[in-house]
């Protein structure tokens, strides 16, 4: 099973390649896709999905999407750029249908033995993972307070240090759009960061 | 001692004289302009900071043990057709030449009753009708003969 897993992980062939593969009938190669992807697809998901369940469900469904997507590729991008902006979209997706669920709020959020400050001046280091995870948790849930489109650009543009022009080709949103949703985060952001420092100053 | 004469006369004095409790003009505005700067430095400066953190977070890209094998468990199970699906399918396939088929039934037998109201006369009609009975009156004749 190991050496199955390492001969894919190493494949030599081309996304492109792997696809026409699937298209035509060998199934199986999908295996390869999944492994090469899986990743940093879990890694957007978890950006977006605090809850481990809610994220493994959507990294499912994207994958199951791509593959009965798949012949829809023409090839004329990068499949990695297809794909992403599928996966994208099924999170933003995935994102608005679970809004009606409350999630964490600020106030649950409070620690009473370390300040906002103090928080964020200190990012935990790789080995600690209780602190990683609190981290995350400060994260998500500052964010959790900002609108899905704004959210989305955001997180692309300010965590992941991507321009507006490579936004619009992974949103498939008008440059125009995403400009509007990224002061719209920004100003919600900062409404957001304003609820957690008002909060803490009032205990 | 004399000293301390004049130094008491003049706190007497000093005691004496008013506050200058005026405040120039403006002056609460101006000093909520700069609370409410320095407020939107501290939020920009932990919304800055904020960002900061949140960028140099490592994302947590663990994969689930096996995924790529659950996932492809589910795509094989989305690919072997189910009977009842496959029947399913196959019915609605059938809907069409069905309803082309009775389409064209109903025309023909329509298309045929059309023809004999046509051509036929009330009297040819009755003469018809007396024939049948015959006919099918005939099996009755022969066996009250045989008898």
């Amino acid at each position: 099973m190991q050496a199955t897993e390492n001969s894919q992980e190493t494949d030599v062939r081309t996304d492109e390649e792997l696809v026409r593969i699937v298209v035509g009938g060998d199934v199986e190669c999908f295996e390869v896709l999944i492994i090469r992807y899986q990743s940093r697809v879990f890694g957007m998901a978890r950006k977006y999905f605090r809850n481990e369940s809610d994220a493994e469900d959507v990294v499912q469904g994207i994958f199951t999407k791509t593959f009965q997507k798949l012949s829809s590729y023409k090839g004329t991008a990068p499949f990695e750029h297809w794909f992403m902006r599928l996966s994208l979209n099924a999170c933003y997706d995935a994102l608005r249908r679970k809004r009606n669920r409350p999630d964490q709020t600020i106030s649950d959020m409070l620690f009473d033995d370390e300040s906002w400050q103090d928080r964020l001046s200190n990012i935990p280091d790789a080995s600690d993972r209780v602190g990683l995870e609190e981290a995350r948790e400060l994260v998500y849930t500052v964010l959790g307070q900002i609108s899905d489109r704004a959210r989305i650009v955001l997180t692309l543009q300010e965590l992941e240090g991507r321009s507006i022009r490579e936004i619009t080709e992974i949103t498939g949103w008008s440059e125009s759009l995403v400009k509007v949703q990224a002061f719209r985060a920004r100003k919600e952001m900062r409404a957001s960061v304003e609820r957690f420092l008002m909060k803490e100053e009032k205990l | 001692m004399k000293s301390n004469e004049t130094e008491q006369q003049f706190l007497k004095l000093a005691k004496t004289i008013q506050m200058d409790e005026r405040v120039p003009d403006g002056f609460q505005a101006q000093v909520m302009a700069r609370v409410r700067e320095q407020h939107a430095l501290e939020i920009r400066s932990s919304d800055e900071q904020f960002l900061r953190f949140a960028r140099n977070l490592p994302a947590n890209e663990h994969v689930p043990y096996a995924f790529e094998k659950r996932i492809m468990a589910r795509l094989r199970d989305l690919l072997t057709p189910d009977p009842l699906t496959l029947w399913s399918r196959m019915l609605w396939r059938a809907v069409g030449p069905c309803l082309g088929v009775m389409i064209l039934v109903v025309l023909f037998s329509s298309e045929g009753l059309v023809d004999t109201s046509a051509g036929q006369a009330a009297g040819e009609l009755d003469f018809e009708t007396a024939d049948f009975e015959t006919v099918m009156l005939a099996s009755f004749d022969d066996l009250e003969n045989t008898w």
